[in-house]
């Protein structure tokens, strides 16, 4: 068993090292080795274009994430209060925003709101345009519904005796929620907020359809692939590589020292 | 910098484009040698042709470059960044039909893109793309260019888009790998069903995939006859199982030896030969098409001053025939073949013989836009 | 839960306006436009015209291969990814030294933190001749062909979605009470009994929404069949961007993404009827 645990790891990372390995190549095609090299780090930083679209993916899963995490914490909060029709709408809502595929999402947002803009732009003074927004807007959809599911799941496994204790002790309800629900939600909450980041920084298709003239770093990538692969874009992998164990295991960290792992 | 002549002989300069491709020698060194940092230095003064530098003055931002896979000297576009301090975005597409639908959904954010001359009066007619003031491309001369190359970028005497390169659509195979020695599009297919099989590519692309398919059966690479594109279909869906591929970006997997043979553009053949002389290039004999491309610059360009100074700047003939000897595909303007290596001008892959030319076909504006192709396609790729 | 005594429907309705405000823009508007368009035509020059017509529905065997292909491969790939997956989350979960357990668990799900382009680009090498097939042939099986074949893609489904099956069977397995399979083992159970009647039982939850996770996934992928298959195993991903993004027939596109919505809608209801066994069990463990 062992063994065939550290076989997946090699699975895993098999391609990963191809990658790392690959940018510090010191040849021009990340393929084809040709010595060892950290030129290429150097030119991926200040590559304006690669920053540029990294920043421009950072700023779309981090406005996302933030989106996310509070509407969907909003919506499953609101959903205990409702019953009935409401609450069955509501969900086969948000079963629906999961289940349909990012593509089918992409291709609608786009056709949806072209059709709209072309309407109304020539009666505006500002032209509307596909862009960084629509990528929000698409990406928190989905993971506004993942954030939902994952809160209502807290909370349907919450103590109410602890609502009600502090109810009896007179706690205004702003209060309560904020000294008791919101602290027993939070690892539900950053977890939530976690998974809508990921899928936001990893997302090409949605991006590919409604980004507009705003490039993401997975639509940087697709091109670069296209016109041959440099090292430099291995470069910029390997970081996000790096940063992201550094984040995850930051992130286990908290979730460990605040009980018990998400669920 | 030691003091170095304007530019070396030019097939020295072949040598050094390749080692700095290669990566074995530094940008610094390239560009020394060559005199092609002193020409960006001085850009304008010590080269003729090359119009004052403080034209370029006033220029910002980015530009966006919308073009084909393997297809510009990045040491020009880092050249124009910086003089200029425009930075260039260059997105790669695979055929004319993805560029057309792309910018027809709109929001592209395109500045200047490269469309292939049966394509020009389709952006035309949508009204997506603006027409081209010439006395802005002052280094630009439209007397030098060969005409047949540039007559589809003239509208109504409205000039919409200027020639950028041309070439034709033939074959590439491995002579390595292969024991037959292939020069019609009927061993084409006929060997992707036989020796070749699960060796081959064609492009993702309607126009030539289809229009070489018709060749096998001797119509027009142009046809738009549903029965002709009905057989053209069949032999398409019999071939799909034995492919390799369907890719219009082949060039790696020639290499990789995944593939031995596929549908090839010259320049691509001509990068091919650089490093593996064993690909042969292919015009075949029934014909296949000749084609030119264009630069445009979109309707809506949020840099038309930045689209119009970079289309200066690479159709001035130094500059250009550093892209040629980058890419491989020749130009039609007089003045950069002047400066062009003569291996290159002898190159029968570059420019082949009159005889072999005459049987090739412009792609017309109906063969891109047909739908009935466009499903044929759609559903061969889908089988 | 009926709190509602004297709390004010307006809070209520604060708490679900941005929800309702966000599906009906992105997830209602957007869907309509597409159920409109599928009624359309292709306009000369491609995109939209309207018309009312049946012909785009009647004209889905077109594509045929892309929906039995994607819902071939698509469950199998879920289904090799959830057998291949969970000795892993069992040996995280029940075997190895809870010192290593979260680094080992953070280096299983940071795959998916890096770009799935490059990952899969990647793997075009290492499936290409100069890769695998390479070293086969020193083995002694010399011509297998990998890259571009539907096992290609299995294999890049399984490397692409295995850190998202992980966590959650890790999750259940997690919460499994040892002294249950101590109990079964103390009342004479084998271990393979144990882990049939006891431990595999407590697991399927996490499986199930794992399983689920993929399957979405995989039936809207893309960039896989795309990279991996060369253009020749074909999803109804790639149908999609071909009619968006090549031949330009939006109302054909529109029509086939509906197809898609709904069988994606039928599959997903018989599976959670019958897998996640009613409402009671739809828990969602993604982390």
């Amino acid at each position: 068993m062992r063994l065939y645990v550290m076989l997946i790891y090699v699975f895993l990372y098999a391609p990963i090292g191809f990658i790392v390995g690959g940018s510090f190549n010191s040849g021009k095609q990340a393929m084809v080795w040709q010595g060892f090299s950290l030129d290429w780090y150097g030119k991926a930083f200040s590559n304006p274009l690669i920053m540029e679209a990294l920043t421009t993916s950072l700023y779309i899963a981090l406005v996302n994430a933030v989106l996310s995490a509070i509407i969907g914490t909003l919506t499953a909060l609101g959903l205990q209060r409702v019953g009935g029709w409401t609450r069955a709408g509501f969900d086969a809502l948000i079963y629906i925003a999961i289940m349909v595929p990012g593509i089918v999402i992409g291709i609608s947002t786009l056709i949806a709101f072209v059709t709209v803009f072309d309407a109304v732009n020539p009666l505006l003074s500002v032209r509307l345009e596909m862009g960084a927004w629509a990528v929000i807007a698409a990406h928190v959809l989905f993971n506004t519904a993942v954030v939902a599911l994952l809160v209502r799941a807290r909370l349907q496994g919450m103590d109410r005796s602890l609502v009600e204790a502090s109810e009896d002790l007179y706690a205004t309800p702003f209060g309560t929620f904020r000294q008791v629900v919101l602290p027993l939600l939070a690892p539900s909450i950053l977890a939530g907020f976690l998974l809508a980041f990921t899928f936001s920084f990893e997302d090409f298709i949605i991006a590919y359809f409604v980004a507009g003239p705003d490039v993401t770093l997975p639509i940087y990538i697709f091109s670069s692939i296209r016109r041959g692969v440099t090292p430099e874009i291995n470069a910029v992998g390997s970081v996000v590589v790096l940063s992201s164990f550094i984040l995850l295991i930051a992130a286990q960290l908290i979730l460990r020292r605040s009980g018990r792992p998400a669920g | 910098m030691t003091k170095q002549p304007d530019f070396i002989p030019t097939s020295k300069f072949l040598d050094e484009l390749r080692r700095y491709q290669k990566g074995s020698v530094s940008r610094r060194h390239f560009l020394g040698v060559t005199g092609l940092g002193m020409a960006a230095a001085v850009l304008g003064g010590a080269v003729p042709g090359l119009r004052p530098r403080k034209a370029y003055a006033g220029l910002s931002g980015t530009l966006n470059f919308t073009t084909w896979p393997s297809y510009f000297a990045q040491e020009n576009l880092d050249n124009f960044t910086k003089n200029t301090g425009v930075k260039i975005n260059v997105a790669v597409f695979g055929s004319n039909e993805e560029m057309l639908a792309k910018l027809q959904a709109g929001s592209t954010g395109w500045d200047v893109f490269v469309p292939t001359n049966y394509a020009i009066s389709t952006y035309k007619d949508l009204n997506l793309i603006q027409p081209i003031d010439l006395a802005r491309l002052p280094n630009y001369d439209p007397a030098t260019q060969e005409q047949r190359f540039t007559a589809e970028g003239i509208i109504d005497g409205q000039v919409w888009a200027v020639p950028k390169d041309w070439g034709t659509t033939g074959y590439t195979y491995n002579s390595k790998a292969m024991s037959q020695k292939p020069t019609t599009w009927k061993e084409f297919w006929d060997l992707t069903r036989n020796e070749a099989t699960g060796r081959v590519m064609v492009h993702d692309y309607q126009l030539t995939t289809i229009g070489n398919a018709l060749k096998y059966f001797g119509y027009s690479f142009n046809s738009n006859d549903p029965k002709e594109l009905g057989e053209a279909e069949k032999l398409l869906i019999e071939a799909k199982p034995h492919l390799f591929g369907i890719n219009s970006d082949y060039k790696p997997s020639l290499i990789a030896g995944d593939a031995w043979m596929s549908v090839c553009w010259t320049g691509d053949a001509v990068q091919l030969q650089r490093d593996m002389p064993e690909f042969v290039y292919v015009l075949a004999k029934e014909g296949g098409e000749i084609w030119s491309d264009f630069y445009a610059i979109t309707k809506d360009a949020p840099n038309p001053d930045a689209a119009y100074a970079f289309i200066d700047y690479i159709l001035t003939p130094q500059i250009n025939a550093v892209e040629v000897q980058a890419h491989g595909y020749p130009s039609p303007d007089s003045r950069t073949n002047k400066l062009v290596p003569k291996e290159m001008l002898d190159n029968p892959v570059l420019y082949p013989a009159a005889e072999a030319l005459s049987p090739l076909e412009f792609g017309a504006a109906a063969t891109l836009t047909n739908p009935l192709r466009a499903e044929i396609m759609a559903r061969f790729k889908a089988a | 839960m009926t709190r509602s005594a004297g709390r004010p429907q307006i809070l209520t309705a604060a708490l679900l306006a941005p929800a309702v405000l966000l599906f009906a823009v992105m997830l209602l508007a957007p869907l309509l436009v597409i159920v409109v368009f599928a009624f359309g035509e292709r306009a000369p020059a491609g995109g939209y015209a309207a018309a009312f017509t049946f012909d785009n529905f009647l004209n889905l065997p077109a594509r045929g291969k892309a929906f039995i292909n994607t819902l071939t491969l698509a469950p199998i790939g879920t289904l090799l990814t959830a057998v291949i997956a969970f000795p892993v989350a069992y040996f995280l979960a029940l075997r190895c030294d809870p010192k290593w357990r979260v680094t080992l668990l953070v280096l299983v799900m940071a795959p998916f933190w890096t770009s799935q382009l490059l990952r899969y680009y990647a793997w075009i090498m290492l499936l290409g001749a100069k890769g695998v097939p390479a070293w086969l042939s020193y083995l002694g099986f010399p011509d297998i062909r990998i890259i571009n074949t539907p096992w290609a893609v299995l294999i890049g489904a399984v490397y692409g979605y295995l850190p998202l099956m992980v966590p959650p069977i890790y999750v259940s397995l997690e919460k499994l009470d040892k002294r249950l399979l101590e109990a079964s083992s103390d009342l004479g159970a084998t271990p393979l009994r144990s882990f049939l009647q006891v431990t595999l039982p407590l697991a399927l939850p996490g499986v199930a929404t794992g399983a689920m996770l993929v399957f979405i996934l995989l039936m809207g992928d893309y960039i896989l069949p795309q990279y991996l298959g060369g253009g020749k195993v074909f999803f109804i991903g790639n149908a999609l961007v071909d009619l968006f993004l090549q031949s330009r027939n939006w109302p054909y596109g529109a029509a086939v993404s509906l197809a898609l919505v709904a069988i994606m809608f039928v599959t997903i209801l018989v599976y959670m009827r019958f897998v996640l066994g009613g409402s009671g069990q739809r828990r969602v463990a993604l982390v």
